[in-house]
């Protein structure tokens, strides 16, 4: 029987290998709508690590909120969008290796100074959710809408901006388009349709076809 | 729980949401013709607002949802600043907005919106509030940069507005991860008594480093200025003179809360930081300002040095010098409308007027207008008596305070350097003949040339008796005034 | 047994390849805009842990806030990415350089 401690570092592993490993990806593939699904599967993966800490509402709410409509809303924009692929790929072998120099100088700084070392000592305790004998969702939604309330309406007001910012820059009403109403067409009355009109019988003009147009010379009966 | 009383303390903020909201849906229900109306109500909601932070002022501090709200004095001062400038920057933009068919309801809405954002990140006390104030306020003005759909220069300056602008929430978020990590709180009151006893205290250095380098980005100091010159000039002008005022008050605000609310245990460890900071600014600031031919690019670098100047009364660490740095920060705002209204009422449809060769011979052309700019350039450059000057001459004395002269004499010789590019603008205007083919004219709005002269002559009169505000500064932070 | 340095570390990490993919793409925009989301999920990261080994809610609340600000400030990047290849045909960085100075 394998030891609980053990299976769920193996599982960090794992899922902290992908992580890093789509990263990357991210970072560096040519393409960039493989990019945006490199960045699917670092989401989907640390999604995983964060259920290891026992934070579902979360690890769902990154899955649902950015892998469902953030990263759709990327894929969309990349698609829609025609970049050409070479023009945005110059430089980057120039820049490459001073990218990595910077990222692995940060990061062992990072790692020195921040005492990665003391932090080891730091077991995971109990599920402080659990330890308060709720749910992690019910943990969370009672500091959210009580200590919280403030910043959760503030919240919704950043979203209404973001609303009001992407119609105001994206919405375009053009003048030369032509463009039906649905609320008219609705609305419309047979009348309105079809109208009848009294009219005295007109004989047909006795004008003699046109040699240059034989399809009027067909037309006739 | 919240209870009533936490809505009375917040009664400003949330009346300005509703109004906001509001104006957003008579935007929608109404004719184009009848958008006037929408100007004036605007400016009209700003002014109650204004009356509702003065009128509800408490006599001490108070909080208000567990402590994620503060209201006192430096949040209530910094608000009416704020508001009022906005009611400046709407009154200058709508001539200047009418002329490029930018005369729409989302102008006023994203302003106003990002108006509340600033009431709230200067009043916030926990770093939840902090971070989504300063979003609410970042995406409005990331919306209102790009406003002029159809152009490029004005997209391009908003898509590196929003790069840089989300590299530095990222830095500020990281920061503030780590000092939670440190402490354990969010709570700035908290966090204040918790930051001297850490048990991880380099994990918190790393997180003031990173908080440091956010605030940075935001304030527009070097070396995190790299965004501040191309979004001055990329914007429409209306929208900079929006972002060259209030949300300078706002840096302040939260840098005040965030150094001294929350970390100011650590004052001896970002002190030095903010100094080196303020170095950088001044001297980039001052010395690429010179070598500009574009005004509202000059002014763009004006206000690096001037948020350089800013620095020199945070570094102080103490009332003394929170004071000086607020009442730089109101002064600054101020000018910078003043400064940015002048181009606002020459710029006409199809012209910019944003070339330091636009403005030759401005005052064969309109004295007055001349004059304005002349009062908002000396103000600017700290000639006396104007307002620029007293406030230069306090933050100065906030780093000899501080034990920092060598920080003093830099920000003079700066000063003394950033004076020959405000000069240049004031000899181009009274001493070169006006250019061939270029209009020079006034525009026509009498509300516009009323509030612009307000504006500037209010430089002179506040360089030549600046006591009540200052003593407003100091009583603010504790200090009864002289 | 997992302790709070594997969380911290992988935090680092993240945020470091963030901080890589911000100068070697200097010239993309939208991989610019991924490399802030990892910026922000590594944020993210260092919050989950450090709420769960400090047993503290409001970590988690924090985490929660990101996620929605992140969502709309996206929409409002993207919008603005829409904006600019309207403009200017290319989203490449390097050629944008109408102003200078």
């Amino acid at each position: 029987m394998i030891d609980p401690n053990l299976f769920q570092l193996i599982c960090f592993y794992a899922f902290g290998v992908v992580t890093v490993g789509a990263a990357l990806a991210v970072i560096t593939l040519k393409n960039s709508v493989h990019a945006v699904l490199a960045l699917v599967l670092t989401f989907f993966s640390t999604a995983c690590i964060w259920l290891l800490a026992e934070a579902e509402f979360l690890a769902i709410a990154l899955i649902v909120v950015y892998v469902g409509a953030v990263m759709v809303l990327f894929l969309f924009v990349v698609m829609m969008l025609d970049i050409k692929q070479e023009q945005v790929r110059e430089g980057f072998i120039r820049y490459l290796p001073v990218g990595i120099v910077v990222a692995l100088v940060m990061l062992v700084e990072m790692l020195a100074l921040i005492g990665v070392r003391a932090m080891q000592a730091i077991p995971m305790g109990a599920n402080p959710a659990a330890a308060a004998g709720m749910s992690n969702t019910a943990w969370l939604g009672t500091a959210l809408y009580t200590q919280y309330l403030l910043p959760f309406e503030i919240a919704a007001l950043i979203l209404t901006v973001g609303v009001v910012a992407a119609v105001a820059l994206t919405l375009r009403q053009r003048a030369d388009r032509r463009h039906e109403s649905a609320s008219q067409q609705v609305r419309v009355n047979a009348r309105d349709r079809v109208r009848i009109v009294k009219m005295a019988a007109e004989q047909p003009a006795r004008t003699t076809a046109q040699p240059q147009q034989p399809g009027d010379q067909e037309a006739k009966p | 729980m919240p209870n009533f009383n936490d809505i009375l303390v917040l009664l400003p903020e949330f009346y300005l949401v509703a109004a906001a909201c509001l104006l957003l849906l008579l935007d929608a229900f109404m004719k184009p013709e009848q958008r006037g109306l929408l100007h004036w109500l605007s400016i009209a909601v700003l002014l109650v607002a204004v009356y509702l932070v003065v009128a509800g002022q408490p006599d001490g501090t108070a909080t208000a949802f567990n402590g994620m709200f503060v209201r006192d004095r430096v949040a209530e001062i910094l608000k009416v600043f704020a508001l009022l400038c906005t009611v400046l920057v709407f009154v200058y933009a709508r001539p200047y907005l009418a002329d490029r068919k930018l005369f729409v309801g989302e102008f006023y809405t994203l302003a106003i919106f990002a108006v509340i954002g600033i009431m709230l990140l200067v009043s916030a006390g926990n770093l939840v509030t902090v971070y989504l104030g300063l979003e609410l306020l970042t995406l409005s003005s990331y919306a209102l940069v790009a406003l002029n759909r159809d152009s490029p220069l004005s997209s391009e300056a908003a898509i590196k507005y929003f790069v840089l602008g989300a590299l530095a929430s990222g830095m500020l978020l990281y920061g503030m991860s780590m000092v939670y990590g440190a402490t354990g709180t969010l709570s700035l009151a908290q966090l204040h008594g918790a930051a001297a006893h850490s048990a991880m205290p380099n994990l918190l250095l790393f997180g003031l480093i990173f908080m440091i380098i956010g605030i940075g980005f935001k304030l527009g100091v070097a070396p995190f200025h790299m965004w501040i010159p191309d979004v001055y000039q990329g914007a429409p002008t209306a929208v900079t003179v929006f972002i060259g005022s209030a949300p300078k008050l706002a840096a302040f605000g939260m840098a005040y809360r965030l150094l001294e609310s929350g970390l100011g245990d650590l004052a001896q460890h970002w002190q030095l930081m903010l100094a080196v900071l303020a170095v950088l600014s001044l001297a980039i600031g001052n010395l690429v300002a010179i070598v500009q031919s574009n005004l509202k690019r000059l002014l763009a670098y004006s206000t690096i040095s001037h948020m350089g100047y800013l620095l020199l009364g945070l570094v102080n660490a103490g009332p003394e010098g929170y004071a000086a740095a607020m009442f730089y920060a109101i002064s600054y705002a101020l000018m910078s409308t003043a400064a940015f209204g002048v181009i606002l009422a020459l710029a006409r449809a199809g012209f910019e007027c944003e070339e330091i060769d636009d403005f030759k011979g401005l005052n064969q052309r309109s004295p007055w207008m001349a004059f304005l700019m002349l009062l908002a350039m000396f103000s600017l450059a700290g000639v006396p008596p104007l307002f620029g000057f007293f406030a230069k001459l306090l933050v100065l004395q906030a780093a000899i305070d501080a034990n920092m002269l060598w920080l003093a004499i830099v920000g003079a010789v700066f000063a003394i350097i950033g004076l020959y590019y405000y000069l240049r603008v004031v000899k181009v205007m009274y001493f070169d003949k006006p250019q061939d083919g270029v209009r020079l004219e006034v525009q026509q709005d009498v509300s516009l040339r009323w509030m612009l002269s307000l504006n500037a002559l209010l430089l002179l009169v506040l360089g030549l008796c600046w006591g009540p505000l200052l003593g407003w500064c100091r009583a603010a932070f504790g200090l009864v005034s002289a | 047994m997992i302790t709070l340095s594997h969380f911290i570390v992988l935090g680092a990490v993240l945020f470091c390849i963030a901080v890589a993919g911000l100068f070697i793409n200097r010239k993309n925009v939208i991989v610019l805009l991924m490399a802030i989301e990892l910026m922000l999920l590594a944020v993210n990261m260092n919050f989950v842990a450090f709420s769960r080994f400090l047993g503290d809610v409001s970590g988690q609340v924090f985490v929660f806030f990101i996620l929605t600000v992140a969502a709309a400030e996206s929409a409002i990047g993207l919008a603005i990415l829409v904006l600019l290849f309207r403009n200017r045909s290319t989203i490449n960085i390097a050629e944008i350089d109408s102003m200078k100075g």
